[in-house]
């Protein structure tokens, strides 16, 4: 810990949780209930890596369901809507085709900083993993991963209880038409989402490393614990998956919340 | 009774898009969502600032609009990638769109 209160990442005992697919609305709800257990001491830091269980929409905290999503081709293609507690913008899922993850960590470890040195931060390890599978990236601000050949990722945080959750997806290879049926993108908004109207897929991992994903996870789950010094595999508690699973279906997976925003 | 349905984006140099739709009555803004891709602790200052653009006036300016949004939001209040001018300028621009008929769906 440093005299200003700011702690390192090797200050942590990290642990890694990276269960099967799971729903969206159950992966909605992990976030919230992981970021209060380790607020209460309950859990340590943990790197969460997702699995979908199905395609999904996972909207912004703050954004309107009319505005982002076209519900239409969300119901022809079979895609779940979901919103997320952080804000940011909408992201467009299917299984295999993006790599997520939350990082769960004491607010100490970005103390003092700035939002752009903090979402800089929470990710300048998956910067050093990816230049280790021999891609140039780099921090966009405000918070965007991109590299030489697109926009790699988005990230979101929010903070509550003197914790903050950093939660972040990645483009392994996207269906960019499909992606625009889904959802609104404006014009405009098309070059921030790594594509052009002619692009078929958004595949800025898959494309760059040549590697099956599974294999880029690896890669980066190695990197986190060799910066970090050691990530110890673990699960979900019975308790934490129980208690996620009822807030699944009393918050996250309910139209109410899903059209807070309508 | 609604006068007019409007909708206004913004995007804030340098941060996200604010999106503003609204509903105007007797000349005042009656209704109001703004929504966005922006970042805001806690979640509920959103709600202020909703509460902060019902009732003003359909050719109320910028800078009392952006008075109006910073004086509802506590000091504890954070934002990232939106600010009360950007707000602002994102519902003037739907105002103006409500004036002009188009609704700024055009």
């Amino acid at each position: 810990m440093s005299a200003a209160g700011r702690s390192d990442w090797r200050d942590h005992d990290w642990h890694l949780v990276h269960e099967g697919p799971q729903a969206p609305a159950l992966h909605m709800a992990l976030d919230d209930v992981m970021l209060d257990e380790v607020a209460a001491g309950r859990r340590p830091p943990t790197l969460r890596i997702w699995e979908w269980g199905g395609p999904a929409v996972v909207m912004g905290r703050f954004q309107s369901l009319r505005n982002e999503v076209d519900a239409e081709g969300a119901r022809r293609h079979g895609i779940e809507v979901v919103r997320r507690i952080s804000g940011g913008g909408a992201m467009f899922i299917e299984p295999g085709n993006t790599i997520t993850y939350s990082i769960v960590a004491p607010g100490s470890l970005v103390h003092g900083m700035s939002f752009e040195e903090a979402y800089a931060h929470m990710d300048q390890w998956v910067i050093e993993a990816l230049g280790g599978l021999g891609i140039k990236a780099w921090y966009q601000p405000l918070n965007d991963i991109t590299s030489e050949g697109g926009k790699i990722a988005g990230a979101a945080q929010t903070r509550r209880r003197g914790v903050v959750l950093h939660h972040v997806t990645m483009a392994y290879d996207i269906d960019a038409a499909k992606m625009m049926e889904v959802l609104r993108i404006g014009r405009e908004k098309l070059s921030d989402k790594g594509t052009t109207s002619a692009a078929k897929r958004v595949d800025p991992l898959r494309s760059q490393t040549g590697l099956p994903r599974a294999d880029v996870i690896a890669h980066m789950v190695e990197a986190f614990g060799h910066r970090h010094g050691g990530l110890v595999r673990d699960t979900l508690r019975p308790d934490e998956l129980g208690r996620a699973q009822a807030l699944a279906r009393d918050r996250f997976a309910t139209p109410e919340w899903t059209a807070l925003l309508p | 009774m609604v006068d007019a349905i409007a909708h206004g984006e913004y995007k804030v140099p340098g941060g996200k898009l604010v999106v503003v739709d609204l509903e105007l009555s007797g000349g005042r803004v009656a209704a109001v969502q703004v929504s966005g891709d922006f970042f805001l602790e806690p979640a509920e200052a959103r709600d202020a600032i909703d509460a902060a653009i019902i009732g003003l006036e359909a050719d109320a300016g910028e800078a009392e609009l952006t008075s109006a949004v910073a004086a509802a939001l506590g000091p504890e209040t954070q934002m990232y990638g939106i600010t009360p001018e950007g707000v602002a300028v994102a519902v003037r621009r739907a105002l103006d769109a409500a004036s002009d008929g188009t609704g700024g769906e055009a």
